[in-house]
């Protein structure tokens, strides 16, 4: 009797497995929305969503949060698996092959999306572009300038920020001369799995693109740049070594603390290096226009970060109803979630029109100047590289050599010629 | 199914139909994996690039002989595992006698010992980084307080500093092993040995190499097999530290192949980089085998 109850329950396990897995998948109820994005401030996204559905009734949402770090890996191993959300995050650098790999649906002619893609900066549109396709309606944005320590400068007697880069290294040596500093220049150099934001930064700030819009290699036009990384760490000495070992957030703390005058970052930065609550600098940091190598304010990098429709969605009337209130405009035809995240935490705003809203740029005046804050926007360009499937192991052989440069181990002409062959390599890899 | 049916079954048939469910498991857990990954390895197979994915024979394999990264993380990968290897084993035996002796406080120098084993890779990895960092680390300040150098360094931006410091972090974090392992051999060793090489007039040295050596080489050769492996697979400690830089010098083969499958998302190439991986360590630990096993036979 026994024997035949364990055979019972055997049998029972077996049918009971799959079912218990068929309930993780869809644990979020028949016909809700699946919505998944990296962990950042999951409360503040859930109570966003929480007005959204106490605005739609007949629309649940399953909101899961993922791990940053392993958010890219966990979303591809989702849609593998056909297990993917209905509506997600993107990052600009992932969304290509995420397109590419069948993942994500265009977004034109689904109601509202022309309407968001003329109200935000091109540099955002153009991020979410693909081959004449939209992909996705923004959640926040960021472009980067030079932040100064107005504090240092003032001490060897500087005061006012470079315009060119021959000017950064001098006033730079002029810190470290003074005694103010050894090595005044801090970047965040150590190898990532994200992008190299500032080596991006300085090439378009001199509006010296790395390549055609086609992915063509065009370095030779960004070999004074290197030249100039390679000089200012090796000749000049004025970039600290210790970059090698810096990632965004020692970066961060160090720039608080008063141990770099300058640096190459994110607008966004800003707000957390002029708490007084959290920085000993708090006031003292600026931002400035990206120096060039002519002395001319020409350009800067933009990120974007996307919520995105995903191909197999079988609640796509829902879906897309979230997707509006998340990137897109309310009835009162303001775009709210991006408000309520520079509300809430500051992120760079997408839509042109909060630029010019009193209370924002109130708030901008609290941690920098709104002037150059909205002028980076209007002049920032995302990666051209992006729409290349071989876009992430560039960046990272662009890491490489860009520390290389940096410690001697190569020069500008040879980097240059080294990164335009390693493109051209993975061009006839990937075709 | 009778009784008379199952005393006809061969003990050899009743002994398969008694493991066959630890059998079927490590089929499914342990074999299947391993055979699949196989079967990738011999695809081009990127997940970013579905519609591109085809069988491609041996080409993944083919293409890795001018392949410029996995050839520089193969000689970054022998060499960090031959500095590791050595300094594991010197250090190691050298431990290991000193704890086989009897002196005051061998019990809690024993556990102390231990403490660098229980930490994981990670960890390891994130303290080392704390004490070797540019602009806060204990390395600087102590050496700082000696007056032994002037300003903080960055040891970790230079190519020879990067590469010696995260072999010394790795070191650090699997020595602990060895000194078991070694220490186990010695405790074997008879007492009546070393008092017979002390009558026949040997001296410190020749009783270690006359007595202590012979005894060790087969815990020598398990030491050998597992570090050799834990170093040529030696990835969460140098990801932290460096994440491989600077430039290439410090990316093993390891970094690589974790890079091209979860970075790149290229599963069939970065399949391939790892069966390298597997093939290589598994000849070295059959000419490990074949160099130490028999001749601790014959000498023992």
């Amino acid at each position: 009797m026994s024997t035949l109850v364990n055979r019972r329950t055997l049998l029972g396990s077996a049918v009971a497995l799959p079912l218990l897995s068929a309930c993780g998948a869809g644990s979020a109820g028949a016909g809700a929305v699946r919505f998944e994005g990296w962990d950042y401030e999951s409360q503040l996204v859930q109570q966003n969503l929480d007005r959204f559905t106490a605005a739609n009734a007949d629309i649940k949402v399953a909101y899961t949060p993922i791990t940053s770090a392993q958010y890219v890996r966990k979303i591809v191993a989702e849609f593998t698996g056909n297990n993917g959300p209905d509506v997600l995050y993107s990052y600009d650098d992932s969304m290509v092959s995420w397109v590419q790999a069948g993942y994500l649906q265009p977004l034109d002619g689904l109601p509202g999306v022309d309407e968001v893609y003329s109200g935000i900066y091109e540099s955002n549109a153009k991020a979410m572009t693909f081959q004449g396709k939209r992909y996705g309606l923004p959640y926040y944005t960021d472009c980067h300038g030079l932040t100064y320590n107005a504090a240092l400068l003032d001490k060897a007697g500087i005061k006012t920020p470079p315009k060119s880069l021959d000017e950064l290294e001098q006033q730079a040596l002029k810190v470290k001369n003074a005694g103010v500093l050894e090595y005044p220049i801090g970047l965040a150099a150590q190898l990532a799995d994200t992008w190299s934001s500032w080596v991006w930064t300085l090439v378009y700030g001199s509006d010296a693109a790395l390549f055609s819009d086609d992915f063509k290699p065009t370095m030779d036009k960004a070999r004074p740049i290197f030249d100039w990384i390679h000089k200012a760490a090796t000749v000049s000495k004025v970039i600290d070594p210790a970059s090698l070992q810096l990632t965004p957030v020692p970066l961060d703390n160090a720039m608080m603390a008063g141990q770099y005058a300058f640096t190459i970052g994110p607008r966004y930065a800003l707000r957390t290096y002029n708490d007084p609550a959290k920085s000993k600098q708090a006031g003292a940091l600026k931002l400035a226009a990206v120096p060039s190598l002519d002395g001319t304010a020409r350009g800067t990098v933009s990120s974007t970060r996307m919520y995105c429709l995903a191909a197999k969605t079988a609640v796509k009337d829902k879906a897309v109803k979230l997707l509006n209130f998340l990137g897109g405009y309310g009835s009162d035809g303001k775009p709210s979630t991006a408000r309520f995240w520079f509300d809430q935490r500051g992120l760079g705003f997408p839509f042109r029109q909060l630029a010019d809203d009193p209370d924002i740029r109130t708030t901008l005046a609290k941690f920098t100047d709104p002037e150059t804050y909205t002028k980076l926007s209007a002049v920032a360009k995302p990666r051209n590289l992006l729409g290349a499937p071989w876009y992430g192991e560039y960046e990272s052989a662009q890491q490489k050599t860009v520390q290389q440069l940096l410690t001697n181990q190569t020069d500008a002409s040879a980097a240059v010629s080294s990164l335009s062959e390693t493109a051209i390599s993975l061009a006839k890899k990937y075709s | 199914m009778t009784t008379s049916t199952v005393r006809q079954w061969s003990d050899n048939t009743r002994g398969y139909a008694m493991n066959a469910p630890a059998l079927i498991a490590i089929l499914l857990l342990v074999a299947y994996p391993i055979g699949y990954s196989f079967w990738v390895s011999l695809h081009r197979d990127n997940l970013a690039q579905p519609a591109a994915r085809k069988l491609i024979g041996l080409d993944n394999y083919l293409s890795l002989v001018d392949d410029p990264a996995f050839l520089a993380s193969l000689r970054v990968s022998a060499l960090f595992v031959l500095v590791v290897l050595v300094v594991t084993v010197v250090l190691g035996l050298v431990l290991a006698l000193v704890l086989n002796e009897t002196f005051m406080g061998r019990g809690v120098l024993r556990s102390l010992v231990l403490l660098p084993w229980a930490m994981p890779g990670v960890v390891n990895g994130l303290m080392w980084r704390t004490v070797f960092d540019a602009k806060t680390g204990a390395l600087n300040g102590v050496l700082t307080e000696l007056g032994w150098i002037d300003s903080y360094q960055a040891w970790l931006a230079s190519e020879s500093g990067a590469f010696f410091f995260t072999a010394f972090a790795q070191v650090w974090n699997t020595l602990p092993f060895t000194v078991i392992i070694l220490l186990a051999g010695l405790s074997t060793i008879p007492r009546e040995l070393y008092d017979a090489a002390t009558v026949d007039r040997a001296g410190v040295v020749q009783r270690f190499r006359q007595v202590t050596v012979p005894w060790l080489l087969h815990p020598l050769l398990i030491v050998l097999i597992l570090e050799t492996m834990n170093a040529f697979r030696a990835f969460d400690t140098i990801y932290v530290l460096t994440g491989g830089g600077p430039g290439d010098a410090t990316t093993t083969v390891a970094l690589l192949t974790v890079q091209r499958v979860l970075t790149y998302t290229d599963v069939g190439l970065g399949s391939a980089y790892a069966w390298v991986i597997t093939l290589i360590t598994l000849v070295i630990s059959v000419a490990y085998v074949g160099l130490l096993y028999r001749r601790g036979s014959f000498e023992v």
